[in-house]
């Protein structure tokens, strides 16, 4: 057995001090005092203050770009165009296809172009207004299944498909052929934005030696750390990023903007060898940063007269706007979900990313999943409709249980808690009687309640490799510190790898500190994204401290003049496990390790093994495990209106196990009214490429007087690689909130909507086109 | 009755009393903004901005309301409906400032509504909104005055429905009459479309709101 | 730009500062009074990060002029509790771990401690009210009510 599987299997013996347990997360009493903790709190004063020059049109050659004017301006400390980037002009994610500064076409609405420096914000703001942009329009393709045709205008020179893969399993000809009955539909997602309350903001100055420091709100410091190095042309270990606490983040903190903002100041500290803050403004941010993909997807599915399902054909088309970011990913992750939790034997899916002119897209919590569950679930009603069969009972029929294939034909194993998700959702929420009793519902107010599935491929899967460094340190006082480059942005999840650490170590949570992200003092460990630090992160902070723990039971032993094998630590104490007498305070340990120069610093590093598949029909291995889930939402539709009002959710999850439930009841209540969001009242309109709507008073997101009764419901079926077999739930509790209120709505309505949000207008339009 | 135009509308929320104005106003109030907003939107501001964005403008509208307004050679009155000339655009010249709200304190026969549309529950700018005020005879059966307004009607700013008061008056108050009223304004109506809803679905709901807005007035009456 | 002398008092502390006609309350507080607890969101009013009470009130200081704080009392998140006694709205959300991002966090505060000031049992629906002009996008809201119910009670208990 190797060492990461003895570790692993020693905590799940023993019974559990800390983890499991609902304790106050470790960074909450400096965002209850209102500290000074974000970037724009800790700003030097004297920071030159940035505003950038963006495009205001979604595609156009630029003639010609004029500085002077803003030059000019008294208090106009430098505007810098791509003409003033020492290194190279880039600044990407995934594909190499975005530049930092915009010199000779945009191509879509809000990319940079310019950035001016002032000593205050209204001096930088008019400087930009100063820079002339002279543009010459180009036509513009603004739908991504229009960007598909081979005579469509192109977004680059390589054509407008940024990635495309494809699933088969099976043979769907042959499927169909079995099926009694098939249907057809076609879905729309929308773009979302995050609308994290803290918009982007980054700042970066000069130190003595020439070398570059960079703090700002981010997800991923080795990402930045990358970005600005090559753009200032400067070796990545010449560039410092710190993470400051940062304010939401959602995805889009790490994809291009936080390099966005600190290389753009970083250029600035250069130019003027002052320090430099470049603050996004809300619309700025609702423009510039990445979103959620739109989806355009196409489902037909075939099943038997009992309900079995035979085949699943699915084109999906994604559009990632004028640049990839993590668009490529994004469609991997939806491809192999596009079936929704189910055992069907014959799969063909396709899907397409596709470049379009509107703005980005990129990552978002959830990455694809809620956009193919949104389709898959909603198609499942319909099924259920025309076999006239109980949803639920038709979801039974064909979920992924022990011992099925996905549709990748990954076997799934005895970690599978779908069964018991759907099940103990249907009963909290009384599923089978309110189905009758709201069913029968007249009159103008008409009640709905509708389910959804679902399951989430773990951490990164197919998207690369999957590691982490997490460091632990016990300090001269006997504090210990959990370091990574990991980063917190609301989660509570390095709160969670603190608990795991305390944990193994046997001492109490009181003693722990958090250290910050900081690429001088962290190992590289990948992006903080695809809800993988506790999964991830946890299995390196579970070896970090097995090390440390091994070094205090050995100096221990010294000093007991006893087995070390016999010790353990609890309660403060390394004691022999037989005989309590025999027994010293871990404090004095400690200092005696520090006596002998015994280091109480270590490093675990954890990689999660590498996922098999076949590349070419997508067969295989896709993830090392899943999170599996159910979601039942009750409605109240004001059929006069359209409006839909949301009475309940009831969500149950299999997380495998749940580290701090307390914490875990909260990125499920936060992931269900984001999604709650989703499918009513949240889209990001754009009307011939241009933002319409990019403020947070024409963007809805829930207020505390939109949110429906929730019931939470967590069942662990332990999964094969996170600490103690825990799940990622960052994510999945995104995945099915739309697609459940879109059943509800349905059900109440005898009418369906194929996208989202639900609007009263479509709610209502749907009613009156079934009545004709 | 007299509203200062620095009356807040947390002013206007707290305002107890159980007249029908009063009633209508602390309705508005409840569902303006936020709390945080409530605390410092005036009266004035609300009036001053004219668009149909301003939720207190219908209801004044239909409260038949003056306007007084004070420059630096004196004071000048006029009613509401002229004092918005458009979208953004009152009658108030240089130098002068709003002042004051005054109508006539219905009588006891009288009754109000307001019913908004808004996208979410808290924080909207109306998608349509209906203020209505109706006032019955002495039997309390039959509609001695209407009065109904639209937070769009035919322009970009709110507007009386002067077809559908026609309709109503001297009518009895009751649903055949309610459903015409509701089929008259959707005769009346040239709304616009926008990423908010479409000028069809606005022109559905406006008349939805309508016949909710004559109910409430109704189920007010009948209490009477 | 016309300049002000504007007096107001802040956290129970007296100031009197020349503000020019255009200044926002919010930048005055944060950036000439270091008040790093008012929070920009959105600029705009509709987000409330940047709320603090005036005259027993919640205000979105993003929306007002400096000039509009003359004789007013101000309090900022700065003013609510200490390390070593903390409001109990503080300690409850700390208890239900509901501050998760924190951005909204300190306008939670204030929000929560403004109702508790004039309403010492406010239901559920109450509370989401009084938070309602403050938007939250990690927590669903549902652990900051928990919070907001669990300090009105612990004050009630207090006095009683």
């Amino acid at each position: 057995m190797s060492e990461t599987e003895l570790v692993h299997k020693l905590q799940e013996a023993e019974g559990l001090a800390i983890v499991g347990k609902r304790i106050q997360r470790l960074d909450a009493l400096g965002k209850v005092l209102g500290l000074p903790l974000y970037t724009s709190d800790i700003a030097p004063k004297d920071a030159l203050r940035l505003k950038v020059v963006r495009s205001t049109v979604p595609h156009a050659l630029i003639k010609r770009i004029d500085t002077a004017p803003a030059k000019r301006i008294p208090g106009v400390s430098a505007v810098l165009t791509a003409e003033d980037i020492p290194g190279i002009n880039e600044a990407y994610s995934l594909l190499p296809d975005r530049p930092l500064l915009a010199s000779t076409k945009v191509r879509c609405q809000g990319e940079a172009i310019a950035v001016v420096a002032a000593s205050d914000y209204q001096t930088a703001q008019d400087g930009a207004d100063n820079v002339l942009v002279e543009y010459e329009r180009l036509p513009a393709i603004l739908s991504p299944v229009e960007a598909l045709k081979p005579d469509s205008i192109r977004v680059h020179d390589s054509g407008n498909v940024a990635k495309y893969l494809k699933v088969r399993k099976g043979d769907v000809k042959e499927g169909f052929r079995q099926a009694d009955l098939v249907i057809e539909n076609t879905y729309e997602t929308q773009f979302q934005d995050t609308a994290a309350l803290e918009p982007e903001v980054g700042m970066a100055w000069l130190e003595k030696d020439g070398s570059v420091t960079c703090v700002g709100s981010m997800q991923t410091p080795f990402y930045v750390q990358a970005g600005v190095a090559k753009v200032m042309g400067l070796s990545p270990d010449k560039v410092r990023v710190i993470q400051a606490t940062t304010g939401g983040a959602f995805g889009p903190k790490s994809d291009e903007m936080p390099i966005d903002t600190c290389a753009l100041s970083a250029l600035v500290a250069q130019k003027t060898g002052k320090s430099a803050i470049l603050a996004y403004t809300r619309d700025e941010s609702m423009i510039a940063h990445t979103k959620r993909h739109p989806f355009v997807i196409t489902l037909k599915t075939g099943a038997k007269h009992d309900g079995r399902l035979t085949a699943s054909e699915a084109l999906l088309v994604s559009d990632t706007g004028a640049y990839a970011s993590l668009g490529p990913l994004v469609i991997i992750r939806a491809c192999f979900h596009a079936t929704g939790p189910y055992a069907i034997p014959h799969v063909k899916t396709d899907a397409y990313c596709m470049y379009t002119n509107n703005t980005m897209a990129g990552s978002f919590r959830g990455f694809g999943s809620p956009q193919v569950h949104f389709a898959a679930e909603c198609q499942m009603d319909e099924l259920a409709k025309k076999l006239d069969m109980d949803p639920l009972d038709l979801r039974l029929k064909n979920i992924l249980r022990p011992g099925t294939l996905t549709a990748t034909s990954q076997l799934v194993d005895e970690a599978c808690g779908l069964e018991e998700c759907a099940k103990r959702a249907a009963e909290a929420s009384n599923w089978r009687a309110k189905r009758q009793e709201f069913g029968r519902d007249r009159g103008s107010f008409r009640r709905g309640i509708g389910v959804a599935l679902m399951y989430h491929g773990n951490s990164l899967g197919p998207e690369g490799s999957d590691y982490a460094a997490v460091h632990v340190l016990i300090k001269p006082d006997a504090r210990v510190v959990v370091r990574t480059a990991l980063t917190e942005y609301g989660t509570g999840a390095t709160s969670g790898l603190a608990q795991i650490v305390a944990e193994t170590l046997g001492l109490p949570i009181s003693l722990f500190e958090l250290g910050g992200a900081d690429t001088v003092s962290c190992q590289e460990t990948g992006p903080t994204v695809a809800s993988r630090v506790i999964v991830i992160g946890g299995r390196a902070a579970q070896l970090a401290a097995t090390k440390l723990k091994e070094k205090i039971l050995t100096v221990g032993g010294e000093l007991l003049r006893c087995d070390r094998s016999k010790l353990m630590i609890r309660d403060g104490l390394v004691g022999h496990s037989d005989d309590p007498r025999q027994s010293i305070t871990y404090e004095t340990v400690v200092e005696e390790c520090y006596k002998k120069h015994v280091s109480l610093i270590e490093t675990g590093f954890y990689s999660a093994p590498k996922c098999e598949f076949d590349p070419e029909n997508s067969q295989g291995t896709t993830y090392q495990q899943y999170t599996y889930g159910a979601v039942v939402a009750e409605v109240e539709v004001d059929t006069e209106l359209g409006v839909v009002k949301p009475l309940k959710i009831t969500a149950a999850y299999d997380v495998g196990k749940a580290i701090n439930p307390l914490s875990l009841e909260g990125q499920i209540e936060g992931g269900t009214i984001q999604a709650l969001g989703y499918g009513l009242m949240e889209q990001l309109v754009h009307v011939d490429g241009v933002v319409a709507n990019p403020t947070l008073g024409d963007y809805y997101i829930p207020t505390s007087l939109d949110i429906p009764e929730i019931q939470t419901i967590i069942i662990e079926y332990p999964g094969a690689v996170g600490p103690f077999g825990a799940k990622a739930m960052g994510e999945p509790p995104v995945d099915l909130p739309a697609a459940a209120l879109a059943n509800a709505v349905a059900h109440a309505t005898e009418s369906r909507v194929f996208s989202i949000p639900l609007t009263a207008e479509k709610v209502l339009f749907a009613m009156r086109q079934r009545q004709r | 009755m007299k509203i200062g135009a620095l009356t807040t509308i947390a002013d206007l929320e707290k305002q107890n009393d159980n007249s029908v104005w009063c009633r209508v106003l602390n309705n508005v109030a409840e569902k303006f903004g936020s709390p945080n907003i409530r605390s410092v939107a005036t009266v004035g501001g609300n009036i001053c901005a004219a668009s149909s964005s301003e939720d207190l403008i219908p209801v004044f509208l239909t409260l038949d309301a003056n306007v007084k307004t004070i420059r630096r050679n004196g004071t000048r009155e006029q009613p509401l409906r002229n004092f918005i000339v458009s979208k953004r655009k009152t009658a108030l010249s240089d130098g002068e400032i709003l002042a004051e709200v005054s109508f006539l304190e219905p009588n006891a026969r009288a009754a109000c509504s307001f019913q908004k549309l808004g996208m979410r529950n808290i924080l909207i700018i109306a998608v349509v909104s209906v203020a209505a005020f109706l006032e019955t005879d002495a039997t309390n059966s039959t509609i001695a005055s209407a009065r109904i307004a639209l937070n769009r009607l035919r322009g970009k700013v709110p507007e009386r429905a002067e077809n559908v008061e026609k309709e109503l008056v001297d009518q009895k108050l009751d649903k055949s009459n309610i459903d015409r009223a509701a089929e008259v304004l959707g005769d009346d109506l040239l709304l616009t479309s926008d990423f908010r809803a479409s000028a069809k679905y606005r022109s559905e709901a406006v008349k939805v709101l309508l016949r909710r807005a004559l109910v409430e007035c109704q189920q007010a009456t009948l209490k009477k | 730009m016309a300049k002000h002398l504007v007096k107001f008092n802040v956290n129970g502390k007296d100031h009197a500062l020349v503000v020019e006609s255009a200044e926002r309350l919010l930048d005055v507080l944060r950036d000439r009074l270091d008040l790093k607890g008012v929070k920009e969101g959105c600029g705009t009013g509709d987000c409330g990060a940047c709320t603090v009470i005036m005259d027993g009130q919640l205000v979105n200081s993003c929306l007002l002029l400096a000039v509009q704080a003359r004789d007013k009392r101000i309090i900022t998140i700065e003013g609510i509790g200490t390390r070593e006694k903390l409001h109990p709205v503080q300690k409850a959300i700390m208890k239900h771990n509901a501050a998760q991002c924190g951005f909204c966090i300190p306008a939670m505060v204030l929000a929560g401690k403004n109702l508790l000031d004039h309403n010492s049992a406010p239901s559920r629906d109450d509370i989401k009210e009084a938070i309602s002009g403050v938007l939250c996008r990690c927590t669903g809201y549902y652990k900051l009510i928990d919070a907001v119910q669990e300090a009105a009670r612990e004050i009630r208990e207090d006095k009683g």
